[in-house]
Protein backbone atom coordinates (compact mmCIF):
# COMPACT_ATOMS: atom_id res chain seq x y z
CA UNK A 1 0.00 0.00 0.00
CA UNK A 2 0.94 3.76 -0.42
CA UNK A 3 1.24 6.04 2.23
CA UNK A 4 1.49 9.65 1.90
CA UNK A 5 3.40 11.42 4.94
CA UNK A 6 1.67 14.63 6.20
CA UNK A 7 4.68 16.70 8.12
CA UNK A 8 4.24 20.14 10.25
CA UNK A 9 7.10 21.57 11.49
CA UNK A 10 7.63 24.30 14.67
CA UNK A 11 10.89 26.55 14.62
CA UNK A 12 11.95 28.17 17.73
CA UNK A 13 14.34 31.17 16.34
CA UNK A 14 15.91 33.14 18.85
CA UNK A 15 15.94 36.79 17.96
CA UNK A 16 18.69 39.25 17.89
CA UNK A 17 17.61 41.90 20.02
CA UNK A 18 20.57 43.47 22.54
CA UNK A 19 18.77 42.21 25.87
CA UNK A 20 16.49 40.04 26.72
CA UNK A 21 12.77 39.66 26.15
CA UNK A 22 11.93 40.51 29.78
CA UNK A 23 15.26 41.81 31.52
CA UNK A 24 17.72 44.63 30.68
CA UNK A 25 20.81 42.11 29.99
CA UNK A 26 23.00 40.84 27.16
CA UNK A 27 21.24 38.88 24.83
CA UNK A 28 24.34 37.60 23.28
CA UNK A 29 25.97 35.27 25.45
CA UNK A 30 27.98 33.79 22.67
CA UNK A 31 31.87 33.03 24.13
CA UNK A 32 30.88 34.11 27.80
CA UNK A 33 31.00 32.64 30.68
CA UNK A 34 27.95 30.40 32.13
CA UNK A 35 25.65 32.83 34.17
CA UNK A 36 27.45 35.74 33.27
CA UNK A 37 24.22 37.47 31.36
CA UNK A 38 22.07 36.72 34.28
CA UNK A 39 19.55 38.90 36.26
CA UNK A 40 17.33 38.61 39.07
CA UNK A 41 14.33 38.36 37.03
CA UNK A 42 16.02 35.29 35.21
CA UNK A 43 16.62 33.68 38.39
CA UNK A 44 12.77 34.91 39.43
CA UNK A 45 13.47 35.98 42.97
CA UNK A 46 10.33 36.98 44.97
CA UNK A 47 8.91 40.18 43.68
CA UNK A 48 11.34 40.38 40.26
CA UNK A 49 8.64 41.28 37.73
CA UNK A 50 8.81 41.32 34.07
CA UNK A 51 9.60 44.17 31.64
CA UNK A 52 9.26 43.46 28.05
CA UNK A 53 11.81 44.77 25.23
CA UNK A 54 9.72 46.91 22.52
CA UNK A 55 12.63 45.92 20.48
CA UNK A 56 11.53 42.03 20.24
CA UNK A 57 8.02 43.13 19.62
CA UNK A 58 9.13 44.90 16.75
CA UNK A 59 11.30 42.06 15.57
CA UNK A 60 8.62 39.77 15.39
CA UNK A 61 6.68 42.25 13.49
CA UNK A 62 9.35 42.11 10.61
CA UNK A 63 10.14 37.83 11.44
CA UNK A 64 5.87 38.13 10.87
CA UNK A 65 6.27 40.42 7.19
CA UNK A 66 8.66 38.19 6.04
CA UNK A 67 6.46 35.13 6.12
CA UNK A 68 3.37 37.21 4.79
CA UNK A 69 1.80 36.97 7.81
CA UNK A 70 -0.68 38.61 9.09
CA UNK A 71 0.34 41.17 12.24
CA UNK A 72 -2.76 40.41 14.99
CA UNK A 73 -2.77 44.22 16.66
CA UNK A 74 -4.06 42.52 20.04
CA UNK A 75 -1.87 39.73 21.70
CA UNK A 76 -1.37 38.84 25.06
CA UNK A 77 1.13 37.22 27.08
CA UNK A 78 0.54 33.95 29.24
CA UNK A 79 2.17 31.58 31.21
CA UNK A 80 2.79 27.96 30.90
CA UNK A 81 3.71 26.17 34.02
CA UNK A 82 5.68 22.85 33.98
CA UNK A 83 8.92 21.95 36.33
CA UNK A 84 11.91 21.50 34.99
CA UNK A 85 15.30 23.65 36.18
CA UNK A 86 15.90 25.29 33.22
CA UNK A 87 13.56 27.46 34.42
CA UNK A 88 13.19 28.72 37.82
CA UNK A 89 9.88 30.68 37.57
CA UNK A 90 8.61 27.31 37.05
CA UNK A 91 6.74 28.71 33.68
CA UNK A 92 7.75 30.14 30.41
CA UNK A 93 6.03 33.11 29.42
CA UNK A 94 4.49 32.78 25.46
CA UNK A 95 1.19 33.74 23.50
CA UNK A 96 -1.07 30.86 23.67
CA UNK A 97 -4.03 32.34 23.09
CA UNK A 98 -3.44 35.60 21.16
CA UNK A 99 -0.22 35.37 19.08
CA UNK A 100 1.35 38.73 17.50
CA UNK A 101 1.69 36.81 14.41
CA UNK A 102 -0.88 35.45 12.32
CA UNK A 103 -1.59 33.21 8.85
CA UNK A 104 0.58 33.42 6.45
CA UNK A 105 3.01 31.30 4.24
CA UNK A 106 6.50 30.44 3.01
CA UNK A 107 7.03 29.70 -0.83
CA UNK A 108 9.89 27.22 -1.46
CA UNK A 109 12.32 27.44 -4.61
CA UNK A 110 10.16 25.03 -6.16
CA UNK A 111 6.95 27.05 -6.04
CA UNK A 112 5.25 24.89 -3.61
CA UNK A 113 3.79 27.53 -0.97
CA UNK A 114 3.44 25.95 3.03
CA UNK A 115 1.01 27.58 5.29
CA UNK A 116 2.16 29.36 8.36
CA UNK A 117 -0.84 28.52 10.94
CA UNK A 118 0.89 31.43 13.75
CA UNK A 119 3.95 32.56 15.03
CA UNK A 120 4.44 33.73 18.69
CA UNK A 121 6.68 35.25 21.33
CA UNK A 122 8.08 34.16 23.93
CA UNK A 123 11.40 33.43 26.02
CA UNK A 124 13.93 30.83 25.72
CA UNK A 125 15.09 28.03 28.98
CA UNK A 126 18.23 27.59 30.57
CA UNK A 127 20.59 24.99 29.18
CA UNK A 128 20.98 22.24 31.05
CA UNK A 129 24.01 19.61 31.30
CA UNK A 130 23.65 16.52 32.33
CA UNK A 131 25.80 14.34 34.60
CA UNK A 132 25.92 10.98 35.95
CA UNK A 133 23.32 11.87 38.91
CA UNK A 134 23.27 15.21 38.48
CA UNK A 135 22.77 18.45 36.19
CA UNK A 136 24.57 22.09 36.06
CA UNK A 137 21.88 25.32 34.89
CA UNK A 138 23.54 27.72 33.10
CA UNK A 139 20.43 30.92 32.70
CA UNK A 140 22.30 32.73 30.40
CA UNK A 141 19.66 31.73 27.49
CA UNK A 142 16.84 32.22 29.99
CA UNK A 143 14.34 34.59 28.53
CA UNK A 144 16.47 35.24 24.97
CA UNK A 145 13.25 36.32 23.18
CA UNK A 146 11.98 33.61 20.60
CA UNK A 147 9.53 33.60 18.25
CA UNK A 148 8.24 30.03 17.45
CA UNK A 149 6.87 29.68 14.20
CA UNK A 150 4.16 26.95 13.78
CA UNK A 151 3.22 25.43 10.32
CA UNK A 152 0.35 23.98 8.75
CA UNK A 153 0.79 20.04 8.19
CA UNK A 154 0.99 21.00 3.88
CA UNK A 155 4.40 19.33 4.04
CA UNK A 156 4.17 15.49 2.58
CA UNK A 157 7.74 14.82 1.52
CA UNK A 158 11.47 14.78 3.72
CA UNK A 159 13.31 17.18 0.88
CA UNK A 160 10.27 19.63 1.05
CA UNK A 161 10.99 19.42 5.22
CA UNK A 162 14.32 20.05 4.81
CA UNK A 163 13.52 23.24 1.81
CA UNK A 164 10.91 24.74 4.14
CA UNK A 165 13.50 24.99 6.83
CA UNK A 166 16.15 26.19 5.11
CA UNK A 167 13.22 28.81 3.52
CA UNK A 168 12.72 29.86 7.04
CA UNK A 169 16.44 30.92 8.16
CA UNK A 170 16.90 32.26 4.51
CA UNK A 171 13.97 34.59 5.53
CA UNK A 172 15.18 35.09 9.36
CA UNK A 173 18.58 35.80 8.40
CA UNK A 174 17.82 38.35 5.49
CA UNK A 175 15.82 39.99 8.13
CA UNK A 176 17.99 40.39 10.35
CA UNK A 177 15.87 39.53 13.32
CA UNK A 178 18.20 36.39 14.16
CA UNK A 179 22.04 36.03 14.11
CA UNK A 180 21.22 32.23 12.30
CA UNK A 181 23.35 30.59 13.71
CA UNK A 182 22.47 26.73 13.45
CA UNK A 183 24.93 24.85 15.05
CA UNK A 184 24.52 27.02 18.20
CA UNK A 185 21.03 26.51 18.17
CA UNK A 186 20.06 30.03 16.55
CA UNK A 187 17.34 27.91 14.88
CA UNK A 188 16.04 24.80 16.50
CA UNK A 189 13.23 22.70 14.83
CA UNK A 190 10.68 19.90 15.96
CA UNK A 191 8.78 17.69 13.07
CA UNK A 192 5.78 16.25 13.20
CA UNK A 193 5.12 13.05 11.13
CA UNK A 194 2.54 11.17 10.14
CA UNK A 195 1.66 8.85 7.29
CA UNK A 196 -2.06 7.84 5.60
CA UNK A 197 -2.66 5.33 3.30
CA UNK A 198 -3.35 7.29 -0.10
CA UNK A 199 -6.58 8.12 -0.35
CA UNK A 200 -7.56 8.26 3.36
CA UNK A 201 -9.76 11.25 4.71
CA UNK A 202 -8.13 10.97 8.18
CA UNK A 203 -4.18 11.58 9.18
CA UNK A 204 -2.64 9.01 10.74
CA UNK A 205 -1.52 9.14 14.64
CA UNK A 206 1.71 11.60 14.82
CA UNK A 207 4.98 11.24 16.42
CA UNK A 208 7.00 14.46 17.22
CA UNK A 209 11.04 14.38 16.89
CA UNK A 210 12.09 17.24 18.80
CA UNK A 211 15.53 19.90 18.67
CA UNK A 212 17.07 18.96 15.58
CA UNK A 213 19.28 22.23 14.30
CA UNK A 214 20.40 21.46 10.87
CA UNK A 215 19.04 20.95 7.46
CA UNK A 216 20.17 17.81 7.14
CA UNK A 217 18.87 16.18 10.03
CA UNK A 218 15.72 17.30 9.52
CA UNK A 219 15.63 15.33 6.14
CA UNK A 220 17.01 12.27 7.93
CA UNK A 221 14.87 12.61 10.31
CA UNK A 222 11.73 12.77 8.61
CA UNK A 223 12.79 10.21 5.80
CA UNK A 224 13.49 8.25 9.01
CA UNK A 225 10.26 8.21 10.63
CA UNK A 226 8.13 8.08 7.40
CA UNK A 227 10.61 4.81 6.91
CA UNK A 228 9.54 3.47 10.52
CA UNK A 229 6.12 3.92 10.82
CA UNK A 230 5.64 2.39 6.91
CA UNK A 231 7.26 -0.57 8.29
CA UNK A 232 5.03 -0.71 11.95
CA UNK A 233 1.64 -0.28 9.99
CA UNK A 234 2.85 -2.74 7.32
CA UNK A 235 3.59 -5.05 10.00
CA UNK A 236 -0.07 -4.33 11.10
CA UNK A 237 1.15 -2.36 14.31
CA UNK A 238 -0.15 0.74 15.53
CA UNK A 239 1.61 3.91 15.84
CA UNK A 240 1.92 5.39 19.27
CA UNK A 241 1.88 9.63 19.62
CA UNK A 242 5.16 10.33 21.32
CA UNK A 243 7.65 12.36 21.52
CA UNK A 244 11.32 11.45 19.96
CA UNK A 245 14.80 12.22 20.21
CA UNK A 246 17.20 12.36 16.95
CA UNK A 247 20.93 10.63 17.18
CA UNK A 248 22.42 12.34 14.43
CA UNK A 249 25.53 9.85 15.19
CA UNK A 250 23.49 6.51 14.34
CA UNK A 251 21.26 8.42 12.12
CA UNK A 252 18.10 7.52 14.34
CA UNK A 253 15.18 8.42 16.43
CA UNK A 254 14.54 6.94 20.16
CA UNK A 255 11.04 7.69 22.32
CA UNK A 256 12.15 10.21 24.58
CA UNK A 257 11.15 9.34 28.43
CA UNK A 258 8.73 11.68 29.57
CA UNK A 259 6.08 11.56 32.20
CA UNK A 260 3.03 10.83 31.94
CA UNK A 261 -0.13 13.36 31.73
CA UNK A 262 3.09 16.07 31.22
CA UNK A 263 1.41 18.05 28.97
CA UNK A 264 -1.19 20.12 31.53
CA UNK A 265 0.60 23.34 31.84
CA UNK A 266 -2.19 25.07 33.26
CA UNK A 267 -2.42 28.14 31.01
CA UNK A 268 -3.55 31.28 32.55
CA UNK A 269 -2.68 34.90 31.62
CA UNK A 270 0.18 36.31 32.47
CA UNK A 271 -1.05 39.45 35.20
CA UNK A 272 2.50 40.99 34.92
CA UNK A 273 2.71 41.83 31.28
CA UNK A 274 -0.18 44.35 29.71
CA UNK A 275 -1.56 43.26 26.90
CA UNK A 276 -0.05 44.65 23.42
CA UNK A 277 -2.07 46.72 20.99
CA UNK A 278 0.03 47.94 18.30
CA UNK A 279 -1.08 50.77 16.31
CA UNK A 280 -0.39 50.76 12.14
CA UNK A 281 1.80 53.45 12.50
CA UNK A 282 3.98 51.03 14.98
CA UNK A 283 3.72 48.26 12.16
CA UNK A 284 4.89 50.28 9.44
CA UNK A 285 7.63 51.79 11.26
CA UNK A 286 9.03 48.62 12.24
CA UNK A 287 8.72 47.38 8.29
CA UNK A 288 10.40 50.39 7.53
CA UNK A 289 13.70 49.88 5.35
CA UNK A 290 12.90 46.04 5.31
CA UNK A 291 15.36 44.24 3.68
CA UNK A 292 15.04 41.93 -0.20
CA UNK A 293 14.09 39.14 0.84
CA UNK A 294 14.82 35.67 -1.31
CA UNK A 295 11.83 36.06 -3.50
CA UNK A 296 13.19 39.81 -4.42
CA UNK A 297 16.65 37.89 -5.10
CA UNK A 298 15.58 35.41 -7.54
CA UNK A 299 13.68 37.92 -8.98
CA UNK A 300 16.62 40.12 -9.32
CA UNK A 301 19.26 37.54 -10.43
CA UNK A 302 16.66 34.78 -11.64
CA UNK A 303 17.66 35.62 -15.93
CA UNK A 304 21.17 36.18 -15.57
CA UNK A 305 21.86 33.34 -13.15
CA UNK A 306 20.87 29.88 -13.22
CA UNK A 307 18.93 28.94 -10.55
CA UNK A 308 21.14 25.81 -9.14
CA UNK A 309 23.60 28.72 -8.54
CA UNK A 310 21.29 31.26 -7.18
CA UNK A 311 19.79 28.86 -4.80
CA UNK A 312 23.19 28.30 -3.63
CA UNK A 313 24.14 32.24 -3.41
CA UNK A 314 21.24 32.37 -1.38
CA UNK A 315 22.45 31.11 1.98
CA UNK A 316 25.32 33.81 2.28
CA UNK A 317 22.77 36.88 3.04
CA UNK A 318 25.93 39.29 3.19
CA UNK A 319 26.51 38.22 -0.06
CA UNK A 320 23.16 38.57 -1.58
CA UNK A 321 23.40 42.24 -0.05
CA UNK A 322 26.96 43.32 -1.45
CA UNK A 323 25.31 41.76 -5.01
CA UNK A 324 21.87 44.17 -4.73
CA UNK A 325 24.69 47.12 -4.84
CA UNK A 326 25.52 46.54 -8.05
CA UNK A 327 21.67 45.75 -9.43
CA UNK A 328 21.76 48.99 -11.42
CA UNK A 329 24.53 47.19 -13.37
CA UNK A 330 22.72 44.37 -15.55
CA UNK A 331 26.24 43.48 -16.79
CA UNK A 332 28.66 43.71 -13.94
CA UNK A 333 25.77 42.02 -11.19
CA UNK A 334 26.03 39.36 -14.28
CA UNK A 335 30.00 38.77 -14.00
CA UNK A 336 30.00 39.31 -10.26
CA UNK A 337 27.68 36.76 -9.30
CA UNK A 338 29.43 34.26 -11.60
CA UNK A 339 32.62 34.93 -10.35
CA UNK A 340 31.23 34.65 -6.52
CA UNK A 341 29.70 31.39 -7.67
CA UNK A 342 31.94 29.51 -10.03
CA UNK A 343 35.29 30.96 -7.41
CA UNK A 344 34.18 30.47 -4.30
CA UNK A 345 31.30 27.59 -4.56
CA UNK A 346 33.13 25.84 -6.98
CA UNK A 347 36.02 25.47 -5.10
CA UNK A 348 33.60 25.24 -1.72
CA UNK A 349 35.58 28.06 -0.28
CA UNK A 350 32.99 28.96 1.71
CA UNK A 351 34.94 30.67 4.43
CA UNK A 352 35.56 33.20 2.19
CA UNK A 353 32.25 34.45 2.74
CA UNK A 354 32.38 35.04 6.27
CA UNK A 355 35.39 37.79 5.57
CA UNK A 356 34.34 41.03 4.56
CA UNK A 357 33.40 40.65 1.37
CA UNK A 358 34.90 43.35 -1.71
CA UNK A 359 33.77 47.04 -1.97
CA UNK A 360 31.28 47.67 -4.40
CA UNK A 361 34.12 50.13 -6.64
CA UNK A 362 36.38 47.25 -6.43
CA UNK A 363 33.60 44.99 -7.94
CA UNK A 364 32.27 47.43 -10.49
CA UNK A 365 36.25 48.01 -11.47
CA UNK A 366 36.45 43.95 -11.99
CA UNK A 367 33.68 44.01 -14.65
CA UNK A 368 34.78 46.47 -16.50
CA UNK A 369 38.28 45.61 -17.12
CA UNK A 370 36.74 42.43 -17.86
CA UNK A 371 34.37 43.66 -19.96
CA UNK A 372 37.49 45.84 -21.68
CA UNK A 373 39.15 42.52 -21.92
CA UNK A 374 41.81 44.20 -19.18
CA UNK A 375 41.75 41.13 -17.72
CA UNK A 376 41.11 37.62 -19.04
CA UNK A 377 38.20 35.33 -17.14
CA UNK A 378 41.51 33.48 -15.33
CA UNK A 379 42.90 36.96 -14.95
CA UNK A 380 39.66 37.87 -13.64
CA UNK A 381 39.40 35.23 -11.35
CA UNK A 382 42.58 35.37 -9.53
CA UNK A 383 42.35 39.23 -8.95
CA UNK A 384 39.18 38.16 -7.39
CA UNK A 385 40.16 35.82 -4.97
CA UNK A 386 42.57 38.30 -4.08
CA UNK A 387 39.76 40.74 -2.64
CA UNK A 388 39.90 38.14 0.44
CA UNK A 389 43.36 38.64 0.95
CA UNK A 390 43.91 40.09 4.09
CA UNK A 391 47.32 41.52 2.57
CA UNK A 392 45.45 43.20 -0.52
CA UNK A 393 41.38 43.70 0.25
CA UNK A 394 42.05 46.88 0.56
CA UNK A 395 43.32 47.65 -3.05
CA UNK A 396 41.98 48.86 -5.85
CA UNK A 397 41.16 46.20 -8.46
CA UNK A 398 43.59 47.85 -11.19
CA UNK A 399 46.51 47.99 -8.17
CA UNK A 400 46.06 44.91 -7.70
CA UNK A 401 45.67 43.31 -11.07
CA UNK A 402 49.02 45.27 -11.38
CA UNK A 403 50.90 43.66 -8.59
CA UNK A 404 50.03 40.10 -9.93
CA UNK A 405 50.94 41.18 -13.50
CA UNK A 406 47.17 40.00 -15.25
CA UNK A 407 46.59 43.18 -17.01
CA UNK A 408 46.09 41.97 -20.68
CA UNK A 409 47.61 44.30 -23.36
CA UNK A 410 45.45 45.34 -25.99
CA UNK A 411 46.99 48.48 -27.09
CA UNK A 412 46.88 46.40 -31.15
CA UNK A 413 50.40 48.48 -31.73
CA UNK A 414 52.08 47.43 -29.17
CA UNK A 415 50.80 43.58 -29.37
CA UNK A 416 51.91 43.65 -33.39
CA UNK A 417 55.08 44.63 -32.52
CA UNK A 418 55.27 41.69 -30.44
CA UNK A 419 53.63 39.40 -32.88
CA UNK A 420 56.25 40.78 -35.34
CA UNK A 421 59.29 39.84 -33.18
CA UNK A 422 58.14 36.19 -32.58
CA UNK A 423 57.08 35.61 -36.39
CA UNK A 424 60.86 36.79 -36.98
CA UNK A 425 62.47 33.80 -35.22
CA UNK A 426 64.18 31.27 -36.72
CA UNK A 427 61.81 28.59 -34.01
CA UNK A 428 58.41 29.65 -35.52
CA UNK A 429 59.52 29.57 -39.07
CA UNK A 430 57.98 25.51 -39.28
CA UNK A 431 54.77 26.55 -37.71
CA UNK A 432 54.20 29.63 -40.10
CA UNK A 433 54.95 26.93 -43.22
CA UNK A 434 52.66 24.56 -41.85
CA UNK A 435 49.68 26.94 -41.08
CA UNK A 436 49.73 28.37 -44.62
CA UNK A 437 49.48 24.87 -45.78
CA UNK A 438 46.49 24.42 -43.75
CA UNK A 439 47.12 23.13 -40.75
CA UNK A 440 45.14 25.83 -38.52
CA UNK A 441 46.01 24.23 -35.06
CA UNK A 442 49.57 25.17 -35.18
CA UNK A 443 48.15 28.62 -34.76
CA UNK A 444 48.11 27.54 -30.94
CA UNK A 445 51.69 27.10 -30.76
CA UNK A 446 51.84 30.61 -31.86
CA UNK A 447 49.59 32.57 -29.74
CA UNK A 448 51.22 30.49 -26.68
CA UNK A 449 54.89 31.68 -28.46
CA UNK A 450 53.67 35.27 -28.43
CA UNK A 451 51.98 34.96 -25.14
CA UNK A 452 55.20 33.78 -23.52
CA UNK A 453 57.25 36.67 -25.29
CA UNK A 454 54.35 38.80 -23.97
CA UNK A 455 55.24 37.44 -19.98
CA UNK A 456 50.96 36.47 -19.89
CA UNK A 457 50.09 40.08 -20.44
CA UNK A 458 48.72 39.96 -24.24
CA UNK A 459 45.30 39.56 -24.88
CA UNK A 460 45.10 36.06 -25.99
CA UNK A 461 41.86 36.45 -28.63
CA UNK A 462 43.80 39.89 -29.76
CA UNK A 463 46.92 37.53 -30.22
CA UNK A 464 45.30 35.12 -32.65
CA UNK A 465 43.21 37.56 -34.69
CA UNK A 466 46.64 39.70 -35.57
CA UNK A 467 48.56 36.36 -36.37
CA UNK A 468 45.69 34.94 -38.80
CA UNK A 469 45.69 38.62 -40.38
CA UNK A 470 49.67 38.64 -40.98
CA UNK A 471 49.89 35.00 -42.26
CA UNK A 472 46.69 34.80 -44.31
CA UNK B 1 -16.54 21.28 40.88
CA UNK B 2 -14.85 19.48 44.00
CA UNK B 3 -11.30 18.83 44.36
CA UNK B 4 -10.56 14.78 44.35
CA UNK B 5 -7.26 13.30 46.45
CA UNK B 6 -6.29 12.71 42.35
CA UNK B 7 -6.31 15.94 41.51
CA UNK B 8 -4.47 16.92 44.54
CA UNK B 9 -2.17 14.43 43.85
CA UNK B 10 -1.82 15.18 40.14
CA UNK B 11 -1.57 19.09 40.96
CA UNK B 12 1.65 17.97 43.22
CA UNK B 13 3.73 15.52 40.65
CA UNK B 14 2.72 18.69 37.95
CA UNK B 15 5.07 20.60 40.53
CA UNK B 16 7.41 17.81 41.97
CA UNK B 17 6.33 18.36 45.27
CA UNK B 18 6.31 15.41 47.78
CA UNK B 19 3.19 15.59 49.32
CA UNK B 20 2.77 14.15 53.04
CA UNK B 21 -0.29 11.64 53.14
CA UNK B 22 -1.33 13.50 56.67
CA UNK B 23 -1.44 17.19 54.87
CA UNK B 24 -3.97 15.70 52.12
CA UNK B 25 -7.32 16.17 53.78
CA UNK B 26 -6.50 19.61 55.03
CA UNK B 27 -4.85 20.65 51.93
CA UNK B 28 -8.40 19.12 50.14
CA UNK B 29 -10.49 20.83 52.16
CA UNK B 30 -8.75 24.59 51.58
CA UNK B 31 -8.34 23.81 47.80
CA UNK B 32 -12.08 22.99 47.71
CA UNK B 33 -13.32 26.05 49.54
CA UNK B 34 -10.82 28.30 47.31
CA UNK B 35 -12.68 26.80 44.49
CA UNK B 36 -15.96 27.02 45.61
CA UNK B 37 -15.23 30.37 46.83
CA UNK B 38 -14.25 31.66 42.99
CA UNK B 39 -17.23 29.44 41.49
CA UNK B 40 -19.27 32.12 42.87
CA UNK B 41 -18.36 34.14 39.50
CA UNK B 42 -20.20 31.70 37.80
CA UNK B 43 -23.46 33.19 38.84
CA UNK B 44 -23.04 35.82 36.97
CA UNK B 45 -24.29 35.92 33.29
CA UNK B 46 -21.10 37.17 31.24
CA UNK B 47 -22.83 36.57 27.70
CA UNK B 48 -21.32 39.03 25.43
CA UNK B 49 -18.94 40.30 27.87
CA UNK B 50 -15.74 40.55 26.71
CA UNK B 51 -12.92 38.68 29.00
CA UNK B 52 -10.92 40.73 30.80
CA UNK B 53 -7.00 39.88 31.23
CA UNK B 54 -6.04 42.28 33.52
CA UNK B 55 -7.52 45.53 34.93
CA UNK B 56 -5.39 48.69 34.73
CA UNK B 57 -6.41 48.66 31.25
CA UNK B 58 -2.90 49.51 29.97
CA UNK B 59 -1.69 47.92 27.27
CA UNK B 60 1.92 48.74 25.14
CA UNK B 61 4.15 49.01 28.06
CA UNK B 62 7.33 48.08 26.83
CA UNK B 63 10.98 48.95 27.74
CA UNK B 64 13.87 50.72 25.16
CA UNK B 65 16.83 47.78 24.33
CA UNK B 66 19.48 48.85 26.68
CA UNK B 67 21.69 46.96 28.56
CA UNK B 68 22.21 47.64 32.21
CA UNK B 69 23.63 47.08 35.12
CA UNK B 70 21.83 44.26 37.85
CA UNK B 71 21.37 45.25 41.25
CA UNK B 72 22.89 41.78 41.65
CA UNK B 73 26.06 40.30 39.93
CA UNK B 74 26.87 36.53 39.46
CA UNK B 75 28.35 35.87 42.41
CA UNK B 76 25.85 37.17 44.02
CA UNK B 77 22.71 35.43 42.50
CA UNK B 78 24.86 31.97 42.59
CA UNK B 79 25.30 31.80 46.42
CA UNK B 80 21.64 32.35 46.66
CA UNK B 81 21.83 28.80 45.35
CA UNK B 82 22.00 25.57 47.27
CA UNK B 83 24.53 24.37 45.36
CA UNK B 84 27.04 25.43 43.26
CA UNK B 85 29.61 24.18 40.80
CA UNK B 86 31.94 25.41 37.98
CA UNK B 87 29.68 28.74 38.15
CA UNK B 88 26.65 26.64 37.15
CA UNK B 89 23.88 26.01 39.54
CA UNK B 90 24.01 22.32 40.49
CA UNK B 91 20.46 20.07 40.70
CA UNK B 92 19.95 16.46 41.20
CA UNK B 93 19.15 14.89 38.15
CA UNK B 94 15.70 15.30 36.73
CA UNK B 95 13.47 12.69 34.36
Amino acid sequence: MKYIPTIGIECHVQLCTKTKLFSEVDNDARGKEPNSCVSPVDYALPGMLPRLNGEAVKFAVRAGHAMNCAINPKSRFDRKHYFYPDSPKGYQITQFFHPIIGEGFVELPSGTKIRIEHAHLEGDAGKLTHFSNYSLVDLNRVDTPLIEIVSMPDIHSAADARDYAKELWRLMTFAKVTYGDLYNGNMRFDVNVSIAPEGADKLGTRTETKNLNSFRSIERAVEYEIKRQTKLLEAGETIRQETRGWNDATGESTPQRSKEEAKDYRYMPEPDLPPLNLSEEFISAALENFPMMPSDYRKMLGSIVPDATLEVLLDYPKLMEKLSELKENTAALKRISNLFSSVLLAEENFSLLNDELPSKQQLLDLAEMLDKNELSSTGGKEVFIKFFDPEMHFKATREIAKELGVVQENDLGALEAIVDAVLAKPETQKAQEDYKNGEQKVIGFLVGQVMKESHGKANPSAVQEILRKKLA
Amino acid sequence: MEITREDLKHLADLSNFSLPEEEMDSLQNDLDGIVKYISELSELNTDGVEPTYQVFEMDNVWRDDEIKAQDANREELLDLTVEEKENQIKVPKVL
